[in-house]
């Protein structure tokens, strides 16, 4: 191959080029060596309050009903600034009780019971700070790094960056459940100007596991096979006769998605789990729920896998209805507390957690400021929240960042979306500064030119 | 070999090797007198500009080396070049420096120059030091043609033939054989219209001795009024258009009608500067007409964030960095985007600069208007004549009796059915003008001094007296703006050859790839400019040339342009999204012509509507609606049609000057399994079964709609045994023949009279290998 050409291209025709054999570019290794294989981040869509979860805050509970002191909320912008939160600077009290638990004696809500549980097996990022105060735009930088359209998903940056082991699975899969899908759509989870290829692959809990999986009505298996060894074979023919490559990768797909039809059901096949493992997670058979798509997370990660983005809403708790701090987060904490924690406690069980980065967290967090709608509730907030992580060469036991009193913002070590970015590349094995792409003649990253490792978090 | 994600751990390392590689070119570059655009700049650019380029705010120990100036002045005693003793240049010194302190570029910049990068720079030097302008940044001039040999004379239809002729002896090919007249007339009804030739068309074609029956055809394409579809397609890719809001929401919003008249704009060749013109200022044109206006939709097709809780003016600015952003990328290939934080590290582009071209687009209000169509306001007639009528039929009724009622009905339910006035989003002047500023780092909640209006002092002058939106509209859009022709040539030729002259097709800045054939893309656009910027024009004359028309069979030449620089083949492209369907319905004999109108909804799977905040229906069209070009198919942003997206049709979230062609086996999965895929096949079937009598002739017809050629032998022998195997197994099992027939006939598609079952199904099976087909779905 003309490689200089190729270099100075963005890369045009990547598919084509490694379509000539297997992988001309076969490599083996990454930049250094990698703690954690896969990853599974647990998306909390909505930005789930860490006043009633994680962030315990006793003043805050004194405070109750005091105003904020100014110098916390001077010259900063809020949502919902010329409506619902304009005069509100009323602190917020803890809504829950919160106990400690673990070896390291850390806070959880009276919410999350079993999450509590795996105190010990996590790190625990207090002080996460992100850009943007509005759910779309904060779900699109806390997925690329950046509110402006068309740049690449983390998931499609991991995959690009490290590929997949999985001979008949997508590398990047996005399981969602909860009441709405999450806001902003494909945009999540979109491949930017990276190859299309990397872009994630929405899973359905029902019907079709994968679209357009199933033979269509008259098409048994055999006929299935039948018809692909025809065209496979008529397609063999024009790859003589025009010496095109790419139509041996197009031989390739239709090989895969023969595969796939059969693994794909095999992998939504949850019968063959023990009951225990189904009561581990709570999962319903034949009912959508948030445990089901963490089973089939482990499941896709056993699968090979590289990148499972598990999106699950409602956590936006403003107080309006359906918004509440009571009754509508108990019910979110309730989806996924068991869960989230049986996942951790799965994967270990089966030796799959020192190879599996899990990540749990919103696209921001609340205020400890009340806005008042029907009910009290938080605003979108963005100087502090809480996210966790786990396995994959993350430190267990472990709090990174304090925030003040209030909870407001860090008082040590901002955990800035970039340099989270940057840490979950580092336990990947990918250097966050070397993992770019070149675009527009300029080499873009993840982290644009920001980040640095929270070495605190590691092993 | 994962075929989802053809890559493994570590690629990147290798790129990033082949990165720094930079090109082949430095080699022979040695041997040849030093050319700064060639061999200097981009060297200058990749290691050097970062710290010591434009950007004046990180620049470090104030040296510029983009400029001569800046890279001469002395500097206590020391100068980077040093024109006098030019050994005595610090920049050699410290290119050269084994000094980890001096070194240039510093390790931790893990930037590194190569050897004969050094060597060209030492021999720059000694020359003098000369700097040349940007090529891009320069007027382009219409080139002498190349003097050739007899056997390349031989060989050019045109003009453009001489130009790639000249790189090819060159380079020591020679160009393939013309296509075979099947795939010419295949290429060429695609590459313009995105239909393939009838099997009448391609009949007559091939048996056409008439010399000039390519032109006579390629005109006739250009007067199709798929052309417009065809290409507007294309634009519509870098106006980001889709039909809604974006971000949280996503509503639903009415925008067709600018999609519309952009394939009607196609259609009537408006010329290109015209054409740009409306879409940035239409509405500023003395007299502007609801067309004009309706152009202005290019800018509004920005997303609009209305989740609850937002700043306005926040989303509102960020829309004027994507109008920003997505002028540079389309109509200069800049990257303006970058000068919207800090000066543009590469590019001479200032941030103030930036703020600059802001101040044009700041003082737009962003209404919605009725943009009636002819049709509507046609039926509006027909049904409000008939309202009068009755109106005034009632007003001679006295007394209330039964027939009052029943008029009264009458007209109640003629109000009732009275067509809409369709609205579209434009651009309109505004009132009271802004006051525009920088936003320092791009925040625009930390604005910075006053700016007012202008253009970035690199590119043509704008008069004074225009500043304004119409202003800097003529201003892109005039003659001695050196990057607009450029740019949109070089789109058309990556449309066609499927990579463009300049590579980097958003790109024609330092950091871009230089021209393959930079005589070619300057002569063909001053040939646009010339002529009147028409595309048509432009289009005819690449479609006629030898270039364009030759085999893409890949042979031994491969090995000495694996990359097919030299264009001494034509390339095969998968096709776009939009025609992969189009191809399908259009061999179904469902294809419907109906141009224009609201977006349709032709079949998706269930449940791809619950992937976005709200759960939206998708409703299938009926009847002709079901079967419309793809370019009509209703675009939500946040969930596109899953057939289109997993053929890469751009999500409309930002500009798209390239779509990428990828081949997985999600792909597969869509052609063989979607339900709107089968219900083509079954028309297919049943076409093939109705028009053709024996199991041969239905072969070969087959091959004629989804491939255009006829079949070989061993191709008819494995279809036939096809045929011959799923008739006899549907025969044996009836379950699945009456299965799949029932299923046809809830579709309307159900098996005519006078076939069996176990025939139809068979049938079906073939006319879905047939649209499975690699080449189906190829421009050879």
């Amino acid at each position: 191959m003309g490689l200089g050409s190729i270099a100075l291209s963005t890369l045009i025709n990547k598919d084509s080029i490694k379509a000539e054999d297997n992988n001309p570019f076969s490599p083996s290794t990454t930049h250094f060596l990698p703690k954690a294989k896969n990853v599974i981040y647990m998306f909390m869509g909505g930005g789930p309050s860490q006043f009633e979860l994680y962030d315990w805050k006793p003043e805050l509970a004194k405070r109750h009903g005091n105003d904020i002191p100014d110098e916390f909320v001077k010259g900063k912008r809020f949502a919902f600034m010329n409506s619902t939160f304009k005069q509100n600077n009323k602190l917020l009290g803890p809504i829950k009780k919160f106990n400690q638990h673990g070896q390291s004696g850390m806070w959880f809500s009276e919410n999350i019971p079993n999450i509590a549980t795996i105190a010990d097996e996590i790190t625990m990022f207090r002080t996460c700070k992100t850009n943007l105060f509005n759910h779309a735009p904060a779900k699109l930088f806390m997925n690329t790094g950046t509110g402006i359209f068309g740049r690449p998903s983390m998931g499609s940056w991991i995959t690009y960056g490290i590929g997949s082991e999985s001979q008949s699975l997508p590398g990047f899969v996005v399981l969602h459940s909860g009441p709405r899908g999450p806001r902003g759509g494909a945009a999540n989870w979109a491949s930017g100007f990276l190859p299309t290829t990397y872009q994630g692959v929405p899973l359905r809990g029902s019907g079709d596991p994968i679209l357009n999986l199933a033979n269509p009505i008259g098409v048994t298996q055999k006929r299935q096979r039948d018809s692909i060894d025809v065209i496979n074979q008529l397609n063999l023919k024009r790859l003589l006769a025009t010496g095109d490559p790419e139509i041996n990768t197009r031989i390739a797909s239709y090989e895969m998605a023969y595969r796939m039809q059969s693994s794909a059901p095999e992998l939504m096949d949850i019968s063959r789990e023990s009951k225990a493992t189904l009561d581990l997670y709570g999962v319903k058979p034949g009912k959508p729920s948030f445990a089901n798509n963490c089973l089939l997370a482990r499941r896709l990660v056993q699968r090979g896998t590289r990148f499972v983005q598990l999106y699950h809403t409602n956590w936006d708790s403003h107080g309006g209805p359906g918004e509440t701090l009571t009754k509508d987060f108990d019910k979110v904490t309730n989806d996924i507390d068991q869960a989230s924690a049986a996942l951790i406690k799965d994967l270990k069980a089966h030796g799959m957690l020192q190879d599996t980065l899990v990540i749990w967290g919103g696209e921001f967090g609340r205020t400890p400021m009340s806005e008042a709608r029907q009910t009290k509730g938080r605003n979108h907030h963005i100087d502090a929240f809480t996210m966790w992580m786990a396995g994959g060469g993350i430190k267990p036991g472990n709090i990174v960042g304090t925030t003040d009193e209030f909870g407001f913002g860090a008082i040590d070590q901002e955990c800035h979306v970039h340099d989270l970015h940057a840490t979950i590349l580092h336990l990947l094995g990918l250097d966050h500064k070397e993992l770019t792409f070149r675009f527009q003649g300029r080499d873009f990253r993840l982290t644009d030119v920001h980040g640095k490792v929270i070495k605190n978090a590691l092993l | 070999m994962n075929l989802f994600i053809t890559n493994n751990y570590g690629i990147l390392f290798k790129f990033l090797t082949l990165a720094t590689a930079l090109s082949i070119d430095l080699v022979e570059a040695n041997t040849r007198e030093i050319n700064f655009n060639r061999d200097i700049r981009p060297i200058l650019s990749e290691q050097c500009f970062q710290c010591h380029g434009p950007d004046a705010a990180t620049r470090k120990g104030g040296l510029r080396l983009d400029t001569r100036d800046g890279a001469t002045q002395n500097n206590n005693g020391n100068s980077a070049i040093n024109l006098i003793n030019f050994a005595k240049s610090e920049l050699l010194v410290r290119i050269t420096s084994t000094d980890p302190d001096s070194k240039m570029p510093p390790a931790e910049s893990k930037k590194k120059l190569s050897k004969q990068q050094i060597q060209l720079l030492q021999q720059w030097i000694a020359d003098g030091a000369e700097y040349d302008q940007h090529w891009a940044f320069k007027q382009p001039v219409r080139p002498p043609l190349p003097i050739l040999s007899l056997k390349h004379k031989n060989w050019a239809r045109n003009n453009i033939d001489y130009f790639v002729a000249e790189k090819q002896e060159e380079a020591v090919l020679t160009p393939s054989p013309e296509s075979d007249r099947a795939t010419l007339i295949r290429r060429v009804s695609l590459d313009l219209t995105g239909i393939p030739p009838t099997p009448t068309e391609l009949e007559s074609f091939i048996s056409n001795k008439d010399p000039q029956a390519y032109e006579h055809t390629v005109d006739r394409l250009l007067e199709s009024p798929h052309y417009g579809e065809r290409w507007g397609r294309h634009w519509l890719d870098l106006a980001r258009y889709a039909d809604s809001d974006g971000y949280s929401h996503d509503a639903a919003r009415s925008m067709w009608p600018y999609r519309d008249w952009v394939i009607k704009a196609l259609n009537k060749d408006i010329p290109f500067d015209h054409f740009i013109i409306q879409q940035l200022a239409g509405d500023m044109l003395p007299n502007a007409t609801l067309s004009q206006r309706i152009a202005t939709g290019f800018h509004r097709n920005t997303q609009i964030n209305t989740e609850g809780g937002v700043d306005r003016e926040q989303f509102r600015i960020d829309s004027i960095y994507d109008r920003i952003a997505t002028t540079g990328e389309t109509m200069f290939g800049l990257t303006f985007g970058c000068a919207q934080c800090h000066d543009h590290k590469y590019d001479p582009i200032s941030q103030v600069e930036y703020y600059r071209l802001f101040a044009f687009f700041n003082n737009a209000d962003e209404p919605r208007i009725e943009a009636p169509t002819d049709e509507i306001l046609f039926q509006r007639e027909i049904t409000n004549a008939k309202i009068n009528k009755l109106q005034s039929k009632l007003s001679g009724l006295k007394t209330k009796n039964i027939n009052r009622k029943s008029l009264e009905n009458e007209l109640a339910n003629l109000k009732k059915s009275q067509p809409k006035l369709p609205t579209t989003l434009v651009m309109a002047k505004r009132k009271q003008s802004r006051v525009t500023r920088r936003f320092i780092q791009g925040d625009f909640t930390r604005p910075g001094e006053e700016v007012q209006p202008g253009t970035p002092a690199i590119l043509h002058a704008i008069p004074k007296q225009k500043k304004d939106r119409l202003g800097f509209a003529q201003w892109v859009a005039n003659q001695n703006n050196p990057l607009l022709a450029r740019v949109a040539i070089n789109r058309m030729w990556q449309h066609l050859f499927g990579k463009g002259i300049v590579e980097t097709e958003n790109d024609f800045g330092s950091q871009g790839s230089p021209p393959t054939h930079p005589k070619l893309l300057d002569w063909l656009s001053v040939e646009f400019m010339e002529n009147g910027w028409s595309q048509k024009k432009i289009l005819r004359l690449l479609v006629n040339s030898a270039t364009y028309k030759q085999a893409s069979l890949l042979d031994k030449k491969i090995d000495k342009d694996p990359s097919n620089k030299w264009l001494a083949r034509q390339n095969r492209l998968r096709l776009d999204a939009e025609l992969v369907r189009d191809v399908a319905l259009n061999a179904s004999g469902l294809l419907s012509p109906k141009m224009g109108g609201p977006g349709v909804f032709p079949p998706q799977p269930e449940g791809c509507m619950d992937l976005g905040q709200h759960r939206k229906t998708w409703s299938p069209s009926n009847g002709e609606d079901r079967y419309r070009r793809a370019v009509y198919t209703y675009r939500w942003r946040n969930t596109p049609h899953p057939a289109l997206k997993v053929f890469d049709a751009p999500d409309g979230l930002s500009a798209c000057t390239r779509r990428l062609r990828s081949n997985t086996p999600l792909q597969a999965l869509t052609m063989m399994n979607d339900p709107a895929f089968i219900e083509l096949a079954m028309s297919l079937a049943n076409r093939l079964m109705s028009e053709a009598d024996s199991i041969s002739k239905r072969i070969h017809l087959g091959f004629q709609l989804c491939v255009n050629r006829s079949p070989n032998s061993e191709e008819l022998h494995l279809i036939t045994k096809l045929v011959e195997q799923q008739f006899k197994e549907f025969s044996l099992d009836v379950s699945e023949s009456k299965a799949l027939v029932d299923q046809a006939t809830m579709i309307d598609q159900a098996p005519r009279k006078i076939h069996n079952e176990a025939e139809f199904s068979a049938w079906t099976m073939a006319a879905r290998v047939l649209l499975n087909l690699d080449e189906t779905i190829t421009r050879e």
